[in-house]
């Protein structure tokens, strides 16, 4: 293997959380107050993400997620690696997973598959970004693809053609530092608690919701 | 700007750093300013056996593009990513391993002239000296159809070249030349190099026989 000294592992701490369609004006409202830029109009972002596997010889599986921005198409596109999510005790504020996020050319999908990787699912993500120095927060609401669109490079999202998931937005709150920035669990959890009684971020464990 | 990537031959008698250093001499004989040094290494990386089919992945870095790994598979396909890919290659670690004292490299010094660069390098695999490789990029074109007679006209005052393009740049004549396809020269160079025997880097040993302790002289042999 080799030793690059660039590769320090980052570890992105998370709080995650859910809030109806009908409340997702005030918080955009709130965000805005609260984070950089106010002035600046709100920074929307639509993504596919597509999720691939890959078994490694004691067969457990490896995901790899690539994201392609469909709003700016000129920008690269995304491979990223997420890590078991640990929970911790009652007083790490925040989820904690390992995270690798490399920015590669278009020609991912066909990379992955070729290297072995099968795709499981893929979706769309619509929604707001929003950052206050390193904390970024996101809004946004899921979509199923249409399995017209499935496997199709340039995907055309159209309201009229996509049907969401649920009745609510995905709220994120996360930052991505080198392993050991523990302190910062405990800034997004203030973060967190100015968003109450809006909206209640958690550490939610993936494993418990299958 | 359009890159070609050539083998230089070794003449038999010479040893490779010989060939460098002639290499060097010629070109600073030409006027050109010697800019630096570069480096392009590749680590292999093989898939596990539960992986159908069998596949093999290179690592490619180039230090004129620092920012960017290379991976390109057997395929073909490559893929351009940030630096920080090589952490994914951890990840993937059991699913594709890479064998240990496969790294190949190629490096030396690079040289420029106008719209000319030139990059000599030589290649090993940890200390066994494969073979010599020689970079010239032309600036100001970006498809080898257009400037390839130019190419040709320039590498013949130092080298013997194939009235033929190889055969990589052959298939892809009328496209825009990309940093992939520096990799992939390099990457066709290497796995034939890598099944080359190992040629020696140095002069050979000068023994003198005859006296009660054998004398090695790593002086020029010319």
């Amino acid at each position: 293997m080799t030793s690059n000294p660039k590769l320090i592992p980052q570890q992105e701490y998370i709080l995650q959380g859910s809030i109806n369609d009908s409340a997702v004006e005030m918080l955009l409202h709130r965000l805005q107050g609260l984070c950089d830029n106010a002035d600046d109009p709100t920074e929307t972002f639509l993504d596919r993400e597509y999720i691939y596997s890959i078994k490694n010889p004691s067969g457990q599986a490896v995901m790899l997620r690539v994201r392609q921005d469909l709003e700016r198409k000129d920008y690269p596109w995304h491979l990223r690696y997420l890590g078991q999510p640990e929970i911790g005790d009652k007083t790490r504020a925040t989820l904690v997973r390992s995270c690798i996020d490399v920015a590669c050319s278009n020609n991912v999908c066909k990379f992955l598959t070729e290297m072995g990787f099968k795709k499981d699912y893929e979706f769309y993500s619509k929604g707001y970004m929003f950052k206050k120095g390193r904390l970024k927060v996101i809004v946004a609401k899921i979509f199923h693809v249409p399995t017209s669109e499935v496997g199709q490079q340039q995907p055309v999202f159209a309201d009229s053609n996509v049907q969401t998931v649920t009745q609510s937005y995905l709220v994120e709150v996360s930052i991505v530092a080198p392993s050991g920035s523990d302190p910062l669990a405990d800034e997004i959890k203030q973060f967190a608690d100015q968003l109450k009684p809006l909206v209640n971020l958690e550490k939610i464990d993936p494993r418990r919701l299958a | 700007m359009v890159v070609i990537v050539q083998q230089f031959p070794i003449p038999e008698g010479k040893t490779g750093q010989q060939v460098v250093d002639m290499l060097i001499k010629q070109f600073e004989a030409m006027a050109f300013n010697r800019i630096g040094n570069f480096v392009v290494d590749c680590e292999t990386y093989y898939s596990s056996p539960t992986i159908t089919p069998p596949r093999v992945l290179n690592i490619i870095h180039n230090s004129d593009f620092p920012a960017s790994c290379f991976a390109q598979l057997d395929t073909g396909t490559c893929l351009r990513a940030d630096s920080y890919f090589d952490a994914m290659m951890m990840v993937l670690n059991g699913i594709y391993q890479a064998k240990r004292g496969t790294k190949i490299e190629s490096k030396g010094p690079k040289f420029q002239k106008g719209d000319f660069v030139v990059k000599i390098g030589s290649v090993s695999i940890g200390p066994s000296f494969r073979g010599i490789l020689i970079e010239i990029e032309y600036g100001p074109c970006s498809v080898p159809l257009y400037c390839w007679d130019l190419l040709k006209e320039f590498m013949k005052s130092f080298m013997k070249v194939p009235k033929e393009p190889p055969p990589y740049l052959k298939a892809k004549m009328g496209e825009i030349c990309t940093p992939t396809d520096i990799i992939s020269q390099y990457n066709i160079h290497f796995t034939n190099l890598r099944k080359a025997t190992p040629i020696a880097s140095c002069p050979p040993p000068l023994t003198v026989k005859g006296s009660s302790n054998e004398v090695q002289n790593n002086g020029d042999m010319a």
